[in-house]
Formats: C-alpha cells, structure tokens, sequence
C-alpha cells in the first residue's frame, strides 16, 4: 500500500515536472507555423486547405532561425529584449502576408552566452528544423563559434549584436553584420575619454578596464588599452569569468589603483553586479566616471539592481530617438505597447532589423535557397530600424579592391554611437543626456570625482 | 614578480620535500608498527616545512604525529609562502598595502561565513540521509528570490528580517515535502539502488525549481536593496580617520572597507550559526539529529525516529540554503541559475572539510573564502586574478585529497 502509494505521487510528480520543464524550458521557440492562432491573423492563405501537392510546396512557412541568450550566465536582459523584438518582426512579416506568400516561421534558441551551447543550436537550426537564415546574436564568443556552423552548412547568418572584429574579417560569404565592429567602438570610446579630459578639463591619467574573457571582452579591452596608450593615457584591465558575481577582491584593487575613470566592458548581470559593488565600495558611478556597459540602457533592471548607478555614462548604438526614422518609430510604438518601455534597446532593434534584412533577402532572390539569400544581402538596400542598410564590401568589391581592411567585409557601415548618461535616479533611459559625440548632444556631461 | 625566482625556488622546496616526507613517512611508519593515519598528510607538512631539517628527526625520532605538531608545520609551510612571495614581488599590493590586506581579509571572511553557512545545510543533510543533495543550489536561490518578492515587490517597506523568515519557511517547506515524498522509500528498502535514485531525484528537482521559478519571475536578474543601510556617521567628527560610515560601506583607520550589504550578510550568517549550534548542542532534537549521523540503528534504539530526523535534517538543510541566499540577494543580482556556482562551491568545501562534519563545513568555507580573496588580491596579473576564482578553491581540495582524503575533519575509514 505504502509502496503503491509513494510510486503514484512519484508518477504524478514527475508527469508535472516534465509538463513544466517542456512549458517553461527555453530551448526553442516558434512562433508563425507553431502557433496556429497567431499565423491564421497573420496570414490567412496557409488556412486554405490547399488541393495540390505544389499548393503544400508552396504554403510551407519559410523557417528562419534567431539567436538569442536567455539563460544565464549569457545576459539574459539583452536576450529577452531581443526575443521580443524578433518576435514583432517575424509577425509583422506574417501580417503582410509572409514570404512570397508563404508563412514566416522564427524559431528563436536559447544560445546561453556559451560557444559550445550556440554552435549546438545553429546546427540544430540548419540541420534539424531547415532555417535558410538566421538572425540575431549577442554574444561574440558564440558569434566566432556559430560562423563555423555557417560557413560549414552554406547557410548566411545576420548577426545583430556580435562586435568582435573577427566575424566578419574572416570573410566567410555566409556571415553579415550589423552590429558595430569592436574596434570601431573603443574608437569612439576613447575618443570620447579624450573629449572629457581635453574639453571639458577632467582628470585623466589612469583608466581602469574591467572585461570578460571572452572573445568579445579580450579584443574589446586589447583595443582600448591600446588607444588609450596612443592617446597618453595609462590603462590597466581586470578580466573576470562571464557570470561572475562576487567583485569584492577585484574592486579592492580597483581602488588601490586610483582611477580617474572606470570602463566596464563586461557584459550582462556581471557589469550590474561590479557596478553596484564597486558602489559600495566607494568608487561607483557617483564616485569615480564610469563607462557602465551597454545592458544599463534596460533601465529597469539596471536600477534594480544598480540602485547607486546614476551618472553611468552608457554607450548606445543607434541613432538617438529624435533621428528615428518611420520603421524604428512603428517599431518602437509596438514594442513600447509590449514591453511597457518607453524605447527600444539597440541591441533589440539591431535583432528586428536582421529578420527583417533576411526576409527582403529572400524576397529579392526569390528563392529559399541559402545560396540565391546570400547572393541578395551582398546586393541589399534595407530600410531598417537602424537606417538604410547596406553591406558594400562584399565578393564584388572585396576590402582588397576597396582598400579597406577585412573587417569590414559584409559589415553594415554607419551603426551610430552615442555616450548617455543618466543624470537622475531611475531615470529611463529614453531620458538619458546625449553627452558625446557633440553633434548629438543634448546636455552637457555631469563629471563626478572632480575636486 | 621582480624575483621570480625566488618564489619559484620556494615553491620547490615545499612541493619537493612535502611529497617525499608524504610517501617516505608513513612506510618508516608502518614499518616501526607505529599509527599511520595521519602520517603521509603529518610528514608532507613536517617536510614541506623545513625539509631536511625536519624530516630526518621525525625519520629517526617517528614521535606520535598530532594535531599540533601538524599545526606548527602548517604555519612555518604559510610562514615560508608569504616570505617568499613578499620577497618576489614587495611591489605587490598584498605585500606593500596593509590595509588592502587587512580589507581583503575580512572580504575573506565575509563571504567564507556566508558559503560556511551553505556547506552546513549540505552536509546536515548528507550526515543523517547519507545522500549529496543537487538541489541545494536551487534552494539558496529560492531563498533569495522568495526575500527580494517579499520585500521589493509583494510586501515593500516590511523589515527585511520578515522576508527572510519568509525565506526559511517556504524552503524548509519544500525541503519537507520533497524528503517526505520522494526520499522517504529510500530507507524503506522499496528502492533498489538508493545512492542513485537519490542523485537522480534531487538532480530532477534542482531543473524543476530553476525552470519554475525561470517560468514564475521571468530571467531578468533582481536584486535586494540594502536591509539595514548604515548610517552616516565619521568618528572623529571632521576627519573620519578612525571610522567612516555611508549607507553603503563601513571605513575603519582609512583602510580596512567592508560593503554594508556583505557585513549584514556575514551578521546573519553569525547569527543563525549560533541558533544552529544552540539547537544541535543543546536541544533533544538537535542531540537525537547527531545521534542519527553517529548511528543509525543505535540511534532507533533508544527511540528516536530516524524517518522523522531525515525529514528534518533535509529541511533544515534546505533552509539553511535559503537563507544564505537570503542574506546575499542584496550583495549579488539573482537569477534563477545563481544557485549553480554556488552548489558547486559547496560540494568543494564539504568535501574539503570532510563529508559529514559541521565543523569541518563551516571552517571548509572559510579557508575557500580566504583563499579566494588573498588569490584575487594578491596574482600579480590583473587579467588573470579574478578569472581564476573557481580554480582557488579547488587547488587547497586537490592538496587536501592528496594529503587526507577523508577531508581535514572527516571520520577515518
């Protein structure tokens, strides 16, 4: 009796945990063919029962895949943020009435933030579920990982948030990007710390980096110490694992440095948990400049969990919102009425811009076949969210005829960069001041430390 | 490093003559008929120690090897580290700086209470249930999750303290009714192969908690305020040489600086120590729960209720997850993973201090908390010190291992 009953309540366990962990477990996600309601609103022709064999052919949604970290230690806030956005796309494609007029498909994956999990998963796209595309991409380290998967299976890949300059200097045809090149970004970082040091008179002799070894954070630190040395300015970079928590012993050697300004270059809940930290060790935000990362512009989990943050300067990718043109604008009003936002992050509209480029891609070629989708991106003119994207070095004029170097190859060129910085507690960060570049500018930067 | 070599040299000496006193003793040993257990683990520090010059009077001598004479070892084996380093590189900031020292190791000890406080409820529900639970990371996040709902979100403006009894309940209530359901037939006999049903069930909980709280509350990290913000305050008045408060951060002699949030943290971590000591030490309950852990069967006996003790062992277990996660949801950003790194380091220290043994855990948690803080303070490579955190830990469990592989309070086999 005992035993029959412990085995019942172990069966009715179990049935629900695995009902749970199939409901809740963030793998894979589909929505258009997957979700019948939403692809009947979106495009009504796949509900016609269909009489011929060539009608299926032709009614079988068109799959593209989108990369996305929704479990930590990737950061998770950029991950969901980019869900959503890709999400809008693939139902804004349905509700003009797909893909040639065959229903659009996304099946979103959880990459993690790891290589090895985001090489695993582009194969499954490719392999398994049949994507002609994909889009998306936060971390470098699985951007660098997945291109192999790419490049192996002839399938392109949009990436929409990978900065490492390698991606696309390799120059596989399958890969394009328009997300900023890591390079380019500690350019204008810097740029930027001159600015603060030779206009606006700040102290400035000795920067600390702090990174993650990854193969975004390594490159992304290697550049800036390098710029900051031409610049005459001393550096000196911590790395930490990515998803660390605990900075208590970095940020006491943080502070026997004595910096006059403090780069946060790691990504996720790592740059939330040094930054507020370092706050209550004395050398936050409000004590010492700092360049926060890029996860603060989600301003409600960066004031949760970094209540000290305000005067974070935070670099944003993309235009600032009064240069919004029409598409980033619709996109910002659904995505606002989804999320309760007031703005979109740049990463997540980066994200909707990459579905978007694939779906023209396959529009133009006329085909679902990577190869014809390659073929079109190389020769695409896109209005996107982010402005008319275009990848103009590409197998017609390689960076050698161009005379450029190779990282700009299948590279969108003109992602703006703009330094905000919050300037009030729990302000959104749609409210932030444009401090840098000045063209942009519409407040002058608050600099704390100074005596 | 300046002199390099130096500690290079040094390192040598130690490794070289620890592993010869480590494998020649215990043969002089065994072969005088002497007691050998602790004699590889007493002649790898006696030798490492002062090599030569210790190892050969031991050798001829092969006195009884105590606790205290392999304490002595230990700190002249520290002792020559230190020098060594200090030697090797007296720009280092852990050589040069004493109140960075001092600062990082009370860092140290912070966080070794709080991951002592951990490891005890891993290894009170393995001395009585025999059974090395995968859940325990998702209970110290429940925990965290359960106070920052309470006092952020459901209840905001209620005593922290609230909360965190709040945290208690709900993991000791989870810890409950999982023992009670799923480990229960273990004991009966009902299980055929109860280690691995065990491994499996708790492994099948810990997915089941971290996706169902993921599906609950979203994977967005959140994050506790402060529970009990210091106040301003600067001793002398104008100066604040001797002590300097912010809400933030306490400041002694302009030097040693703890975080508000890691000092309360360690605080409660002091304070439910205590309670867990005056209960096991003092109460029938807690003398029946070691009575248990000794002895089975003997324990039955004299008419207590092993079942009862496994259920309770593993619930406080539980708990005393959740409330580590509880103190430290205003020191970290919380997310449903957060209880991975954090179970892992607690294996590594109940392993470490000895399968079983409270003391051990919690002096386990310390010497991890030290060694981590003094390695990230103290590797001259800044892009390498942090990243190596993971790996301090399990360097002084490999030595342990190595040297006594019971653990340094574990029971001899």
């Amino acid at each position: 009796m005992n035993r029959s009953r412990t085995l019942i309540w172990s069966a009715i366990a179990l049935t629900l945990l695995a009902l749970l962990l199939a409901a809740c477990a963030p793998q894979a996600e589909t929505v258009g063919e997957a979700e019948p309601a939403a692809q009947e609103e979106a495009a009504p022709a796949p509900t016609e029962a269909p009489a011929e064999e060539s009608d299926d052919m032709a009614m079988e949604p068109v799959k593209i895949g989108a990369l996305a970290p929704l479990s930590a230690p990737g950061a998770v806030v950029g991950g969901e943020a980019m869900r959503e956005a890709m999400l809008i796309a693939a139902e804004e494609l349905n509700e003009r009435g797909g893909i040639m007029g065959r229903p659009v498909e996304l099946i979103i994956v959880d990459t993690e933030g790891l290589p090895e999990r985001g090489t695993a998963v582009v194969e499954r796209l490719i392999n398994q579920d049949g994507v002609v595309g994909i889009g998306g991409g936060y971390h470098s380290s699985v951007g660098v990982a997945a291109k192999e998967v790419a490049r192996d299976n002839g399938v392109p890949i949009v990436f929409a948030e990978t900065w490492n300059d390698t991606i696309t200097s390799v120059q596989y045809d399958e890969i394009f990007r328009i997300a900023p090149l890591s390079s380019e970004v500690s350019t204008v970082d810097v740029k930027f710390m001159q600015w603060l040091r030779d206009e606006n008179g700040m102290k400035l002799e000795k920067v600390v980096i702090l990174t993650e070894n990854t193969d975004y954070g390594i490159p992304a630190a290697e550049n800036t110490t390098a710029l900051l040395d031409e610049a005459g300015i001393a550096s000196v970079t911590f790395s930490v694992d990515i998803g660390t928590q605990d900075f208590a012993g970095i940020i006491e050697r943080v502070k026997a440095e004595s910096p006059d300004l403090i780069v946060t270059l790691a990504t996720g809940e790592a740059s939330y948990n040094f930054t507020q930290q370092a706050a209550d060790a004395g050398i936050g935000p409000q004590d010492v400049p700092t360049m926060c990362n890029q996860v603060s512009l989600v301003s409600d989990a960066f004031w949760t969990n970094v209540p000290d943050g305000n005067h974070c300067y935070v670099r944003r990718i993309g235009l600032p919102q009064q240069l919004y043109n029409d598409v980033a604008q619709a996109l910002v009003a659904e995505y606002s009425a989804r999320t309760g936002k007031d703005d979109i992050e740049s990463y997540a509209m980066a994200s909707y811009d990459s579905i978007m480029l694939i779906a023209q891609a396959i529009e133009d070629a006329g085909s679902t076949d990577p190869s014809d989708i390659i073929d079109a991106l190389e020769n695409i003119n896109h209005m996107g969210a982010l402005g008319p994207i275009t990848f103009p070095i590409n197998r017609s004029n390689t960076p050698e005829q161009a005379g450029v170097d190779p990282k700009w190859w299948h590279q969108f060129p003109d992602p703006a960069i703009t330094i905000v910085q919050y300037q009030e507690e729990g302000q959104d960060a749609t409210e932030t001041t444009v401090v840098y570049p000045v063209i942009y500018q519409t407040g002058a930067p608050i600099i704390v430390g100074q005596e | 490093m300046e002199n390099a070599a130096i500690f290079g040299w040094a390192l040598l000496w130690i490794i070289c003559w620890g592993a010869l006193g480590g494998v020649v003793t215990p043969r002089i040993y065994a072969r005088k008929d002497l007691e050998i257990s602790q004699a590889s683990f007493g002649g790898a520090v006696i030798g490492a120690a002062l090599g030569p010059f210790s190892l050969l009077p031991l050798w001829v001598a092969t006195p009884k090897i105590t606790n205290r004479l392999i304490g002595i070892a230990i700190a002249i084996v520290v002792g020559i580290f230190i020098a060594a380093f200090a030697l090797a590189d007296p720009d280092n900031l852990c050589v040069a700086n004493g109140g960075f020292v001092i600062s990082q190791l009370a860092n140290g000890i912070v966080i070794g209470i709080i991951y002592g406080l951990m490891a005890l409820g891993l290894t009170l529900i393995f001395s009585i249930l025999g059974v090395v639970s995968f859940a325990h990371g998702e209970f110290y996040m429940i925990g965290g999750m359960v106070t920052y709902f309470i006092s952020a979100k459901w209840l905001p403006g209620v005593s922290p303290l609230v909360a965190i009894l709040a945290s208690c309940i709900v993991t000791f209530a989870i810890g409950y009714l999982f023992e009670r359901i799923f480990l229960r037939p273990m004991g009966s006999g009902e299980i055929e192969r109860p280690t691995e049903y065990a491994i499996l069930v708790t492994f099948g909980l810990a997915f089941f908690l971290q996706y169902f709280t993921q599906a609950l509350t979203s994977a967005v990290p959140v994050k506790a305020q402060r529970f009990f913000p210091f106040p301003r305050a600067e001793l002398p008045a104008d100066s604040g040489a001797l002590l300097k408060m912010t809400p933030g951060n306490v400041t002694i002699f302009d030097a040693v600086s703890i975080p508000n949030p890691r000092f309360t943290a360690a605080v409660l971590a002091l304070l439910m120590l205590a309670a867990l000591l005056w209960f096991l030490y003092r109460t029938w309950v807690g003398k029946a729960l070691r009575a248990v852990s000794q002895d089975r069967q003997a324990a039955a006996v004299t008419g207590i209720n092993p079942d009862s003790m496994n259920s309770l062992a593993f619930s406080m277990g539980a708990m005393l997850a959740g409330l580590s996660g509880a103190s430290l949801v205003q020191v970290f950003s919380w997310l449903p993973q957060v209880g991975i790194p954090a179970a892992a380091r607690s294996f590594v220290i109940i392993v470490l201090g000895g399968m079983g043994s409270l003391p051990g855990a919690f002096l386990g948690g310390l010497i991890v908390g030290l060694v981590e803080a003094a390695g990230t303070g103290c590797i001259p490579d800044a892009t390498r010190a942090a990243a190596y955190i993971p790996a301090y830990g399990m360097v002084i469990l490999t030595l342990v291992l190595l040297l006594k592989p019971t653990g340094l309070f574990g029971r001899e086999l």
